[in-house]
C-alpha cells in the first residue's frame, strides 16, 4: 500500500485536479456563468490597465460629468475621469487585495486549525474560545477597530482581511480534522509511527482541501464585499484610489448629475460577488462538499 | 384571525391618514394672513447666545434676539437695536442711542442697562463665551440716560463695529438668569416651542419695533441630519428653505420644478499650505513650485463648477470691495519652471509629500485634482482624507507638511491675518512668518486712516501671492434654494445671518 493509494482512497472527491474542476464546473449552467464571471474579472485585472482607453486619474476638464457614450462607455465623473478606465483600474485592485488576503488567511487558519484539532487538549479549547469571541464581533466592525489601530495604509486592508477571516477558515479547517482523525488510515499512519507534521500535512490537509476550497472561494467573496465596504465608508483606502466602493462614495454625492458613476462601479461589486458566489457554489457541488 | 388583521389595519390606517390631514389643514389655516416658513437645518446644540457658533443656532438666536448693529448683504454696518451712534475723533470712545419703542418678549422694554449687562456678561472670561478675546480692549461699558450706551476702548479699532455685530452680541434682557432657556428677546420672532432633534416653532412678534416686519405669521426651523434628506423634503414640500449645501446637491435642486435657487459669493475659502519652518516648505523655490504647479481657474471649475470665484493665494477675497486688489499679477501654470525650481531646492527627482485633508465639502476632490495637476510637476502626493474630527481633533492640522483647511467666511479681512498668517499666530497652520508682512497686518489691523488701510492690504495681498507658502485656489459661494411663493429672501455669505424677518408671502 502505497502512501498515495493511502490518501486518495479516502478523499471525498477523487482526482483534484484543477483542469477537471473547471471542465465540471462549466457542467452546469449557473456555476458557469459564475466561472466565467470570475475569469473575466480576472482578466479584466490582468490586462485591464493596458487596454483602460484613459489614465486611471487623468482628468479631462472639458469633458466633465459626460453621460454614457462611444468615447466614454461609462460616461466620465465631476472631475472628468473616465469612469470604464477607472473601473477597469479598480479590478486589479480589489482582486489583488481580496485574493491576496483571503490566500493568506486561509494559509494561516488551514494551519491552525490542522494543528489546533489534531492535538486538541487545553490549547485547542483556548484557542477557539479566542476565536469564538473575535467570531462575534461583525466582521465590519472588526476590521474598523483594526484600520483604527494600524492606520490608513494600504497594507493594513491586507492585514485587515487576514486578521478578520483567518479564525473562520480555521474553524472549518479544525472541523474537518475532528471529523477525519479517528479514521482508520489517520490511525494507520501512526501506527507507522509518522511525524506529527506527516500526518497532518500529508494524510489529514488532503482530505480538508475540497472543504477549504470552497471556503476560500466563499471567504473571497466576502472580503470584496468587505474592501468595497470598507471603501465606501473612506476607510483603508485613499482617494483617488479607483476602489469601486470608494468610487460609489464619492459619486453618491453627484448622484443626481452623474448618476452613472454611482451605478457603473456598485454594479462591477455585485457582479463580481454574484459571480463568485455562483462559483463557490459550483465548486461545493464539484468538489462533493456538504453543507448549506 | 386573519380576517381580524385585515379588517382592522384599513380602519386604523385611514384613522391616520385622516388625523393628519386635519393637523396639516389646521397648520395651514392658523397662520393664513401671513403664512410660515419652514426652513430645513442641522440640529442645534446651543441655545445660549453667548455661545451660538452653527449656521442653526445663529440663525434661530438671530430672530429671537437683535444685534446692536448688524451687517448687511453687502458687507457694511447697519443699525440695529442702536439707531444711530457716533465715535470720538481718537476712536476711542463710542456713543450708540437705542432705537425707540423695542420691547422684550415678556413686555418689558429695553434699557441701557440690558445692553451693558450683555456685553459685560459676553466679555466676562469667568462665563467663557468665545466673544470674550474679541472685546478684551472694552475698558469700560455704561448707560447714558435712559436710551444710551457708551463704550470705551484702550486703543482704537476700526473694525469695533463689524465687533459688535459679532455672532453672540446679541442683547439679551439683564440679569437673565439663564439666558439658553429664556428665550426673552427683542427679536422679530417668539419661541412657541423647542423640541431638541426635532423643530423650534417661532410666532411672529407683533410688537416688534422694526416696521412692517416680520413680514411673516410664523417660522419653523425642523432638524435634518442629512443634507440630502433635507433636500428630498424642499422637493417634497415639506420645507420651504434649505440653505448652505454642496455645489452638486444645489445643482440638483437647481432644476427641481418649483424651486427657486440663490447663489452668491462669499470670502470662505478652502486654504492649501505647505509649512514653511522646515524642509521643504522652508525653501522658497518649493513653495514656488508649488504655485507654479497648480491650476488655479481649472480647479475653480471642477470643484466649484463656476460658483464663487478663483482664488488668489490671499483671505482678502473679491467680497471686500474695498480692501480686494487684483493689481498684483498670479504667475500662469508652468510645469516646466515649477520642475526647474524644484531641481534647483535638490529635489530633481521630484518630491514626494502627503496631502492631508479633511473629508468634507469638495476637499477629498480638490486633493484628487491637486495630485493630478501636481504630478505633471514632478511633486507625487498621497492624499490622506480624514474625518473632519480627527483632522482638526488634538491640533494636528497644525503639524502636518502639507494640508488643506477650510476657512469660514469673515466680516472683515483682519481677522484671517490675525490668526492665520501673523508669526506665531495661534492657527498660523503654514507657520509663516515674515517682518514685512507683520508690520502691514499691524498697521492695517489699528490704523483710523482707511487710505492707509487699504494700501497695507494691497501689500499683504501682493506678498502673499509672491512668497505667502499657501494656495488658495477658490472662494466659496454660499447657496440657498427656497419654494416659489416666497418674496425678500436675502441670503447672507454666513447664512444663519440671513435675515427672514423681511421675508413674506408673494402676492
Amino acid at each position: 500500500m502505497t502512501k498515495e493509494s493511502t490518501t486518495a482512497g479516502v478523499t471525498p472527491a477523487r482526482g483534484w485536479r484543477p483542469f477537471t474542476v473547471l471542465t465540471r464546473l462549466f457542467g452546469r449552467p449557473a456555476s458557469a456563468a459564475g466561472t466565467s464571471i470570475v475569469l473575466i474579472f480576472l482578466l479584466m485585472a490582468l490586462i485591464g490597465p493596458l487596454i483602460a482607453p484613459y489614465g486611471v486619474n487623468e482628468q479631462i476638464p472639458s469633458e466633465t460629468r459626460q453621460a454614457p457614450s462611444p468615447d466614454h462607455w461609462f460616461g466620465t465623473d465631476h472631475l472628468g475621469r473616465d469612469v470604464f478606465s477607472r473601473v477597469l483600474f479598480g479590478a486589479r485592485d480589489i482582486l489583488l487585495l481580496a485574493g491576496l488576503g483571503t490566500f493568506l488567511a486561509v494559509l494561516a487558519g488551514t494551519a491552525i486549525g490542522l494543528l489546533s484539532g489534531y492535538r486538541g487538549g487545553t490549547f485547542d479549547e483556548a484557542l477557539m474560545r479566542v476565536f469564538d469571541s473575535l467570531l462575534a464581533i461583525p466582521a465590519l466592525l472588526l476590521a474598523l477597530l483594526l484600520l483604527g489601530v494600524v492606520g490608513p495604509a494600504r497594507n493594513a486592508l491586507l492585514i485587515v482581511i487576514v486578521f478578520v477571516y483567518t479564525p473562520i477558515v480555521a474553524r472549518v479547517a479544525r472541523s474537518v480534522v475532528l471529523s477525519v482523525k479517528s479514521k482508520g488510515f489517520v490511525q494507520a499512519a501512526r501506527m507507522r509511527g509518522e511525524s506529527e507534521t506527516w500526518i497532518i500535512f500529508r494524510e489529514i490537509l488532503p482530505s480538508a482541501f475540497p472543504t477549504l476550497t470552497v471556503e476560500g472561494a466563499l471567504r473571497f467573496s466576502y472580503a470584496i464585499f468587505l474592501i468595497a465596504a470598507l471603501g465606501f465608508l473612506g476607510i483603508g483606502v485613499q482617494p483617488p484610489n479607483p476602489n469601486w466602493g470608494l468610487m460609489v462614495a464619492e459619486a453618491r454625492e453627484h448622484v443626481f448629475q452623474t448618476p452613472w458613476a454611482l451605478w457603473m462601479p456598485a454594479l462591477a461589486i455585485s457582479v463580481l460577488v454574484i459571480g463568485v458566489n455562483l462559483m463557490a457554489d459550483g465548486l461545493r457541488r464539484v468538489l462533493r462538499v456538504p453543507g448549506a | 384571525m386573519k380576517m381580524s388583521i385585515f379588517g382592522f389595519r384599513p380602519t386604523s390606517l385611514s384613522m391616520v391618514i385622516a388625523a393628519s390631514l386635519t393637523l396639516a389643514a389646521c397648520a395651514s389655516a392658523a397662520p393664513e394672513p401671513v403664512g410660515v416658513i419652514r426652513v430645513g437645518m442641522q440640529p442645534m446644540v446651543q441655545t445660549d447666545p453667548a455661545f451660538i457658533s452653527s449656521d442653526t443656532e445663529v440663525l434661530f438666536a438671530n430672530h429671537v434676539y437683535d444685534y446692536l448693529v448688524d451687517v448687511n448683504p453687502q458687507n457694511q454696518v447697519v443699525p440695529r437695536l442702536a439707531a444711530e451712534w457716533s465715535v470720538s475723533d481718537d476712536g476711542l470712545i463710542y456713543t450708540f442711542t437705542l432705537a425707540e419703542g423695542v420691547k422684550f418678549h415678556d413686555g418689558t422694554s429695553l434699557t441701557p442697562e440690558d445692553v451693558v449687562w450683555t456685553l459685560d456678561r459676553l466679555r466676562d472670561q469667568d462665563v467663557g463665551s468665545p466673544a470674550a478675546d474679541l472685546y478684551g480692549n472694552i475698558e469700560a461699558i455704561q448707560a447714558i440716560g435712559d436710551n444710551q450706551v457708551r463704550i470705551n476702548l484702550d486703543q482704537p479699532n476700526p473694525f469695533f463695529l463689524f465687533d459688535l455685530s459679532d455672532n453672540h452680541a446679541l442683547i439679551l434682557k439683564a440679569n437673565t438668569p439663564d439666558p439658553a432657556t429664556a428665550f426673552n428677546g427683542t427679536g422679530p420672532f417668539k419661541v412657541e416651542s423647542y423640541s431638541p432633534e426635532d423643530r423650534i416653532v417661532l410666532t411672529a412678534n407683533e410688537d416688534y419695533f422694526v416696521e412692517g416686519a416680520p413680514g411673516l405669521a410664523g417660522m419653523e426651523i425642523i432638524f435634518f441630519n442629512e443634507d440630502s434628506a433635507m433636500a428630498d423634503a424642499l422637493r417634497g414640500g415639506q420645507i420651504d428653505l434649505m440653505m448652505r449645501m454642496s455645489t452638486a446637491l444645489f445643482e440638483s435642486l437647481k432644476v427641481a420644478p418649483g424651486i427657486e435657487t440663490y447663489d452668491i459669493p462669499t470670502n470662505g475659502f478652502d486654504l492649501v499650505r505647505l509649512r514653511s519652518d522646515r524642509a521643504p516648505g522652508n525653501d522658497p523655490r518649493v513653495v514656488q513650485a508649488f504655485k507654479l504647479a497648480t491650476d488655479r481657474a481649472e480647479i475653480f471649475e471642477l470643484i466649484q463648477q463656476g460658483y464663487g470665484a478663483v482664488g488668489r493665494d490671499s483671505p482678502i477675497g473679491p467680497l471686500y470691495v474695498d480692501y480686494y486688489s487684483e493689481a498684483e499679477q498670479i504667475p500662469a501654470r508652468d510645469v516646466e519652471a515649477a520642475r526647474a525650481l524644484l531641481a534647483e531646492a535638490g529635489y530633481e527627482d521630484g518630491l514626494q509629500m502627503e496631502l492631508h485633508t479633511p473629508d468634507t465639502g469638495g476637499r477629498p476632490d480638490l486633493g484628487a485634482v491637486l495630485k493630478e495637476q501636481w504630478r505633471e510637476a514632478g511633486i507625487e502626493v498621497e492624499v490622506i482624507v480624514e474625518p473632519e474630527s480627527v483632522y482638526y481633533g488634538a491640533d494636528g492640522w497644525l503639524e502636518v507638511d502639507l494640508g488643506i483647511t477650510g476657512w469660514g467666511s469673515r466680516p472683515i479681512p483682519q481677522f484671517y491675518l490675525d490668526v492665520m498668517l501673523k508669526c506665531g499666530a495661534k492657527w498660523n497652520e503654514s507657520h509663516f512668518c515674515d517682518q514685512e508682512f507683520d508690520d502691514l497686518v499691524d498697521i492695517a489691523g489699528s490704523t483710523l486712516d482707511e487710505d492707509v488701510r487699504k494700501a497695507a492690504y494691497r501689500d499683504i495681498q501682493r506678498i502673499l501671492i509672491e512668497r505667502g507658502p499657501v494656495i488658495i485656489p477658490y472662494y466659496f459661494a454660499q447657496f440657498a434654494a427656497i419654494r416659489e411663493g416666497f418674496e425678500g429672501f436675502e441670503l447672507k455669505a454666513f447664512a444663519g445671518r440671513t435675515d427672514l424677518s423681511q421675508v413674506s408671502l408673494s402676492q
